[in-house]
């Protein structure tokens, strides 16, 4: 077995045993429980963020609905009908208006919404519009007032992403769940190479470990022995995620029935291959550039008590990356988030959210998976060069003006 | 096999210069001893030769080759301070570090589990290193250092620390790899400690080599010799005085005359003399130690 094969292997049995990896594992997926669950529990609660919208129909119709959405929804414009099926291109051109309602009363009042983000019109439309149909059906018995109080609801998402709304929620569930298993994995991980590295520095078995093999060869073994117990951690989480929650759901489902139909995206998880591909490439990238990042970082300490110094500042982009990720869900086409899908460290959360939410061009996935892989080596490239000055650096921490100089060197 | 040969190396550390100038040639097989002052650059030195630590300027070769990774992983080190995992049981120590220089399984715990035995260790063996006492942790180490039978094996300061018990346990096990043939570099302040184990020797301070050879190498150059004389008597002292280059050395905490005399001084000819001044109850040539001739290589760099 060569160096890197026997320090995976002795760095990965170190962590599976440790009681921090068993620890974690299990708050984390008590923890992922939780999260996903939050959507659905929070989902009544919670009205749609996108205020804006085109009606069309008969004139008298649109009027009314106009009165009748007037508290929750800003009318751009009203039209008395389509010629053909609305684009993005459509809902561009109409300012800030994000879905087209096209009303109808034929056979009773039905209602197609044409939106960016169709997974937010479906409850809220399908409610206040309830109130038009009351009006409408002005003069009907009161049992076919409350039977019709629903009213149907079409919705298509317009770049054709999503067959139905309900696949966009389920869409939404399944970025949510994978958005906080990075998270997660990243900072533990991440937290767990930094400890390792510092531990091993501090106990000078550092001195040992480079008089015998190479340091970017060490720190690339500790590197994948974090993801393969990272992986293992990811398995646990997704099988919760998904069983438990489908489990807590159902009974949920069952209970609620009667009082809400907002399904669970939980319930409804369906992850495509493309989508465990995305994240799996994702999680890699992102994974090598934090590793790398906090393995550096660690090697410039002298105290493990001085971890949480380093750690800190790194800790940032990644939850900046998080938070820009719950932003996307909502918002995965604004040209602030293209843009953050890009940046490396914050890409990796925000571009696999735009990937599962929406239809991501393929140029700006090219792109990022470009600027995040060249990104990702120029970072292990520089933190191994850090680390390997690091790890015998003793005494005072280096300056910035000579972690530059190591960097030349 | 193969001869050890530092050649003029140097190394800072930004403006600290930890080694000026350093050159000596270690043979095959063979014990050798650095000595000197605390930061006179012994650990750089040693971190050099292990490939820790690149060298600024100068050549560390190993059997006239530079010293490579594939080389490196046939030497031990056991470094000043102690190197183990502490949650690490010490069987599996031991054989991780066998693994990592090339011992493969299951031959690394067969030979872990005859270190252990070697070292009394025994009922530690499953014990976390962590819960160990400092001298059973430098044991381990010592088992870690040598568990690849290494051809080069460089102990920093390998009695620091130890009680007279463990430390003789340490000098039997580095005599059973001396007689096997592996070259040992040894670096320590309390030279009785690694007098008898060394063949030859160098003393560095301020970066620089001060003394080095064997011992009897080293007292040929020692410009002076000690005699004592006994008993402490007027015309025996008149013989010593006239002496040419002779120097009246402190007294001693019993009656004797020791004089410093130039090393070849004829002192067969001094003790004619004395004989014929007076009764010579006692008269002996002392060689200069090694701590005589460590602290005289000191004193010419302070």
């Amino acid at each position: 077995m060569n160096t890197i094969g026997i320090v995976f292997t002795a760095e990965f049995m170190r962590r599976i045993r440790s009681r921090a990896f068993l620890a974690g594992t299990l708050i984390g997926a008590a923890g992922i429980l939780v999260l996903t669950l939050l959507p659905t529990i929070l989902g009544g609660m919670t009205s749609s963020s996108s205020k804006n919208v085109v009606l069309v129909g008969d004139p008298a119709l649109t009027a009314q609905a106009k009165k009748a959405l007037a508290g929750d929804f800003e009318v751009a414009s009203t039209l008395p009908r389509l010629d053909q099926a609305p684009t993005a291109a459509f809902l561009d051109a109409h300012g800030k208006a994000v879905a087209v309602a096209v009303l109808t009363t034929h056979p009773g009042l039905r209602v197609t919404v044409y939106a960016r983000d169709p997974s937010q019109f479906r409850e809220s439309f399908g409610r206040d519009l309830a109130t038009v149909q009351i009006g409408l059906a002005l003069g009907v018995p009161a049992a076919r007032v409350e039977a019709s109080s629903k009213v149907p609801v079409d919705v298509h998402d317009v770049s054709g992403r999503f067959a139905d709304a309900a696949a966009a929620d389920a869409a939404k569930g399944v970025a949510y769940f994978f958005v906080i298993l990075l998270y997660l994995s990243i900072l533990l991980n991440a937290q767990s190479i930094m400890t390792s590295v510092a531990e091993e520095k501090t106990n000078r078995i550092a001195e040992l470990l480079v008089a015998t093999l190479d340091p970017s060869r060490l720190l690339a073994a500790k590197i994948l022995a974090s993801a393969a117990t990272s992986f293992i951690q990811l398995g646990v989480w997704v099988a919760t995620g998904i069983v438990g929650g489908r489990a807590v759901t159902g009974l949920l489902a069952h209970g609620a029935a009667a009082t809400s139909g907002a399904p669970s995206p939980l319930g409804t998880i369906d992850v495509s291959s493309g989508e465990i591909l995305a994240f799996l490439a994702f999680f890699a990238i992102g994974f090598t550039q934090y590793g790398v990042l906090y393995a550096a970082a660690a090697s410039l300490i002298n105290r493990t008590e001085d971890l949480g110094s380093v750690a800190g500042p790194l800790v940032i982009p990644v939850i900046i990356g998080f938070f820009l990720a719950m932003v996307a869900m909502n918002a995965p086409n604004d040209p602030r988030i293209v843009a953050c899908s890009l940046i490396p460290l914050i890409s990796p959360f925000v571009m696999f959210t735009r990937i599962a939410v929406s239809s991501v061009p393929v140029w700006q996935l090219v792109l990022s998976l470009a600027l995040n892989v060249g990104s990702a080596a120029l970072l292990a490239w520089a933190s191994g060069k850090i680390y390997r000055v690091g790890l015998l650096l003793y005494g005072r921490p280096p300056s910035l003006k000579q972690v530059i100089a190591t960097l030349r060197a | 096999m193969g001869t050890l040969v530092l050649s003029n190396v140097a190394r800072s550390f930004g403006d600290v210069v930890a080694v000026r100038d350093v050159s000596f040639t270690v043979p095959p097989g063979t014990t050798f001893g650095l000595l000197g002052p605390n930061g006179a650059g012994k650990t750089t030195t040693m971190r050099m030769i292990l490939g820790i630590l690149i060298p600024d300027r100068g050549v560390v070769s190993w059997d006239g080759a530079a010293v490579t990774l594939p080389v490196r992983r046939r030497f031990g080190y056991l470094p000043e301070e102690r190197g183990l995992y502490g949650k690490l049981k010490v069987r599996d120590q031991i054989s991780y570090f066998g693994r990592l220089h090339g011992v493969p399984a299951p031959e690394d715990t067969r030979r872990a589990d005859a270190w252990i035995e070697r070292l009394g260790l025994g009922e530690y063996a499953n014990r976390r290193c962590g819960e160990l006492s400092k001298g059973n942790q430098q044991k381990v180490q010592i088992a870690c250092a040598a568990l690849h039978e290494p051809e080069l094996l460089v102990l920093d300061e390998p009695f620091s620390g130890l009680d007279p018990v463990n430390a003789e346990t340490l000098h039997s096990a580095l005599r059973t790899l001396r007689d096997a043939g592996t070259t040992l570099i040894l670096s320590s302040h309390q030279m009785w400690q690694i007098e008898d184990l060394c063949e030859s020797f160098c003393v560095i301070a301020d970066g620089t080599v001060r003394a080095s050879g064997t011992l009897a190498e080293l007292r040929d150059a020692w410009p002076t010799r000690i005699v004592e004389v006994e008993p402490v008597a007027a015309p025996l002292r008149s013989v010593l005085e006239a002496m040419p280059g002779a120097r009246r050395l402190p007294d001693a905490d019993r009656p004797t005359l020791a004089y410093e005399i130039p090393a070849d001084a004829d002192t067969a000819a001094l003790l004619r003399r004395l004989v014929a001044a007076g009764d010579v109850t006692r008269f002996e040539r002392v060689d200069p130690s090694l701590r005589d001739i460590y602290l005289r290589a000191i004193g010419a760099a302070a």
